[in-house]
């Protein structure tokens, strides 16, 4: 039943792509995943996958380790083969085709840079392999290595580069035989916090310098999906949980897992849902009503969760608004700009940030919050809708 | 730290180092000594030459010398093919057939080497492989003794190889062999360096087996310090037998040199 | 167009097996040909018959050198265990200046042929040797008094000190994985050394000191130049037996029954060794 709701949910993939093959350098190709399933022996590790990734377009694959959004890309890349299901870049079927006749670019989480070539071996590696001319060489290499700002380090073996900056030229050697799609397997988590910023940034410039390139990115980092990707699909368990533009699913994710797992939703429980005007609709939790979207049509007298982001919620210390809850506060916690506030309410622990407070709440003092019912929406109970 | 006192730990080395020098360094120190001997009817030897040296570079010893290096390069360079072949063969195998090929690329290191040599007299005395009495039957007991150990050193680098970069340059459009002369190769360099220093030192010793299948023109230097031992011209022996021990170092230091390069890089 | 030009899984795993052929059959035509005529040669020339493997199995000759094979390289081995864990105990947690130049050395050693030790032992153990010529001058004795290396104990020291190395390495591999820390804690708990080497030291080092006791047992049996260059008339081991039946008595038969006596011995013993890394796991035993 999950599944028959996340293929509704997914206009991308129902619309043909038209897109010859010739056309296909120049404006991209799309990756088509079809009913694709992986096993291990006995162990199934994807589960009648299918998506399509548009061309010219960054779909993200987030989901816990485990979930399978690994073993997804690597079907793309043609180092594990399906035990079912068919695999298209453009409108090639490459299921049963060779790694190095995929035309992909691949860059992996710990840069696997030659370590015995320079940086500039390793960008025309790619162009070497597929016989390009040595004049091609000469002109292609510095133009990639500036694409990532990397022009200077040609000379370089990989070992005298920082991780950023042999990413940097990961990328760069990906590109340089321009591939079709480019395939990225957590690229930014081996590198610390400050540069993974940076690089998300220079991400998002390439993918602008590049409109038509077609990528799939891999991450257990719901930032970096959220900053990149035009779509996002959560995985868990070999399974495709739920698929959608990447602010639709961060605003109305369709299910638990979803809420939970990007933006770590507070999901109330609600009961007797009752219809109101426009796309609003009125539910009882605890002794009171709160109104909020029911963007996902649930019917009416139904169970379901109340999706509040922490930061949705406003704090007062009474219950003088609409769509209050009151609560205990449990702890209080000062991150510098922002105050994180844990309560408790009909039985929820619930938490909320809001920006620093000059009066914080004490621990055990009896407070209200209320939120815009246009800002939080009604998720489906996953016990009952599947 | 074991033990924390120092009367205690001077005891301990007081005890451990004389024992190690007196198990490995006298040995050794006594074998060097010898070579430069003239004379030694007394507790240590009464006259130091250098003559055993200059005899050694010449004729018989000298002939030795030569064939041990050949055979020990030969025997090890085709070992190194045939090892590093399997092993990247085997690599793509399934495990049940894989590792029982595994077991019988190692089985050679279990046989005694006399009775390899045994065999190979047997087997290529008599027709369709008449080959006793030649080089080649000492360079193939050689190889024989050798193959398992390159091929248990190149398939634990090959373990050890970063599958990521393999796997890259696939992706960026390498076939099967491009990858290997230009990726799995160059990676795998260092463990094939090691690889050849072992087996070449190994060769440089071996005895079992080639004093069962030696001709006469072809004699290695282990067979010559035998014989020399053999016929009360221990100096003579002590002095090939330090040449021995210092090429086989040379090569093996040397190699080694080269390899952490490779390392580095 | 495109879906077209590729159909149905590609059968690409036939012929990337076919490329273990190759090293395949050099092995088979150098290494598994001898060795099948060995087997087949010690069943007689003519109709295959079990009348030569009796005949030299019941030989006094044969049961001596198996004897001397299997004591010497049951003491050999013993030896090795007791000094390599004592050398390799110092060397890792009594570190002393200089003790990576001991397990440098100790590389080199496994490095250097096995006769060379022997003939060592002949200019210092030998009638006319350092040890002996000292003993002889202060004490004023006409005759060498220490004469135990053209006995088997002089194979056994030999052995001893040329396999030792083999044990310590994947001891010292295993040393180094346990945690300082844990030694450390336990001392200020007040365990004496002894009591630490017993209760966290010697468990820890039992898969390697297994391993490698195997690996000497395997070592010490095939062992030929040691036995060779000591020489002595009543130490004859399997392989010297075999030597001499073929080069000196030019008997093929008998010496290939003890070839494959000698084989069935190595290849059991190699299984055991096999057996025993694979149990405890090839890395905590440290073996190549």
């Amino acid at each position: 039943m999950a599944e028959a709701t996340v293929m509704e949910r997914m206009p991308a993939s129902s619309k043909p792509v038209v897109a010859s093959a010739s056309a296909a350098a120049a404006s991209g190709s799309r990756i088509g995943f079809e009913d694709v399933s992986v096993t291990y022996g006995s162990l199934t590790v994807l589960h009648s996958f299918t998506l399509t990734v548009n061309p010219g377009e960054i779909v993200a694959l987030i989901g816990p380790s485990g979930s399978g959004k690994t073993t997804a890309l690597r079907a793309v890349a043609g180092f594990v083969k399906p035990s079912s299901g068919r695999i298209l870049i453009g409108d090639r079927d490459v299921t049963y085709l060779a790694p190095y006749d995929r035309k992909i670019g691949m860059v992996v989480q710990n840069y696997a840079l030659f370590p015995h070539m320079r940086v500039d071996e390793n960008v025309a590696f790619g162009l070497r392999a597929h016989g390009a001319a040595e004049d091609v060489i000469r002109k292609r290499v510095p133009e990639c290595l500036a694409m990532v700002g990397m022009a200077a380090y040609g000379k370089r073996y990989p070992r005298e580069l920082s991780g950023g900056q042999q990413q940097r030229v990961a990328i760069a050697r990906a590109l340089a035989p321009r591939p079709q799609v480019l395939l990225l397997d957590e690229p930014l988590s081996a590198l610390d916090a400050q540069i993974r910023r940076s690089m998300l940034d220079e991400l998002a410039k390439l993918h602008r310098d590049l409109p038509n390139l077609t990528v799939l990115y891999v991450t257990h980092d719901q930032t970096e999906a959220l900053t990149l990707a035009n779509h996002i699909g959560i995985m868990r368990d070999g399974r495709l949980q739920a698929f959608g533009g990447a602010q639709s699913l961060f605003r109305h994710p369709p299910n638990r897992f979803a809420a939970e797992f990007l933006g770590r939703a507070n999901l109330l429980p609600a009961s007797d849902l009752q219809p109101g005007e426009g796309d609003r609709a009125h539910v009882r939790f605890g002794g009171t009503v709160l109104s909020a979207r029911n963007h996902h049509r649930l019917p009416k007298g139904s169970d379901c969760l109340v999706c509040v982001r922490p930061h949705d919620f406003r704090f007062t210390r009474t219950a003088t608004e609409p769509n209050s809850i009151g609560g205990t506060v449990v702890s209080v916690q000062w991150q510098g700009d922002v105050h994180n506030i844990t309560f408790e309410a009909g039985g929820q622990t619930v938490r909320m940030t809001s920006t620093p407070m000059a009066s914080p709440p004490a621990i055990g003092e009896a407070i209200a919050v209320h939120f815009d019912p246009d800002e939080v929406t009604l998720v489906p109970e996953d016990a009952r809708h599947g | 730290m074991l033990v924390w006192s120092k009367s205690g730990r001077i005891a301990t080395w007081a005890v451990a180092v004389p024992l190690f020098l007196l198990i490995y360094g006298l040995p050794i120190g006594v074998i060097v000594l010898a070579s430069v001997s003239g004379q030694w009817n007394d507790i240590l030897p009464t006259k130091l030459t250098l003559a055993h040296y200059s005899d050694a570079f010449r004729a018989d010893s000298f002939d030795a010398l030569k064939g041990s290096l050949v055979t020990g390069v030969v025997a090890s360079g085709a070992a190194l093919v045939c090892g590093t072949w399997a092993a990247l063969a085997l690599r793509k195998m399934k495990p049940v057939p894989r590792r029982i090929l595994d077991l019988f690329f190692f089985i050679p290191s279990a046989v005694p080497s006399v009775s390899i040599g045994l065999g190979l007299l047997v087997a290529f005395s008599q027709p369709p492989l008449l080959l006793n009495g030649t080089k080649m039957i000492v360079l193939i007991a050689h190889f024989v003794l050798i193959s398992a150990f390159t091929y248990g050193n190149v398939t634990a680098g090959l373990s050890r190889l970063p599958i990521d970069c393999e796997q890259v340059a696939e992706s960026l459009g390498a076939r099967p062999f491009y990858r290997l002369r230009r990726v799995t190769l160059p990676l795998l360099a260092p463990y094939l360096i090691a690889a050849f220093s072992l087996s070449f030192a190994l060769s440089m010793g071996e005895l079992g087996a080639t004093v069962m299948v030696y001709p006469p023109g072809w004699v290695t230097l282990p067979v010559r310090i035998f014989s020399l031992s053999d016929r009360g011209a221990i100096f003579d022996a002590a002095t090939m037998a330090t040449i021995l021990g210092a090429a086989t170092l040379l090569v093996l230091i040397g190699l080694s040199r080269i390899s952490t390069k490779a390392m580095v890089r | 167009m495109a879906e077209a030009a590729i159909a149905g899984p590609a059968p690409r795993t036939a012929p990337q097996s076919l490329w273990v052929v190759p090293p395949l059959l050099v092995l088979a035509v150098l290494f598994l040909y001898p060795l099948a005529l060995i087997a087949r040669a010690s069943l007689g020339e003519e109709a295959p018959s079990f009348a030569a493997f009796e005949q030299v199995l019941k030989s006094g000759q044969f049961i001596d050198g198996l004897y001397h094979t299997v004591v010497i390289a049951i003491s050999a081995t013993a030896g090795c265990l007791v000094l390599g864990f004592i050398l390799a105990l110092v060397i890792a947690f009594v570190p002393f200046p200089g003790a990576r130049l001991a397990s440098r050395l100790i590389d080199t050693v496994i490095a250097l042929p096995t006769f060379l030790v022997t003939l060592a032992f002949t200019f210092i153990y030998g009638s006319a040797g350092i040890i002996n010529e000292t003993l002889m001058h202060v004490l004023g004795l006409e005759l060498p008094p220490i004469n135990f290396l053209y006995s088997q104990w002089g194979v056994i020291l030999a052995e001893v000190t040329v396999y030792t190395p083999f044990v310590m390495r994947p001891l010292l591999a295993t040393f180094s994985l346990i945690d300082q820390a844990q030694i450390e804690v336990a001392s200020s708990l007040g365990a004496r050394p002894a009591r630490i080497v017993r209760r966290i030291i010697l468990p820890a080092a039992l898969p390697a000191l297994v391993a490698g006791g195997s690996l000497c047992l395997l070592l010490t049996v095939n062992e030929f130049g040691i036995v060779l260059f000591i020489g002595a008339k009543d130490v004859i081991t399997l392989p010297l037996l075999i030597y001499s039946k073929a080069i000196q008595e030019f008997d093929y038969t008998t010496a290939c029954v003890i070839a494959v006596v000698n084989v069935v011995l190595s290849l059991g013993l190699y299984t055991l060794y096999r057996i025993v890394v694979a149990h405890f796991g090839g890395k905590s035993a440290g073996v190549v």
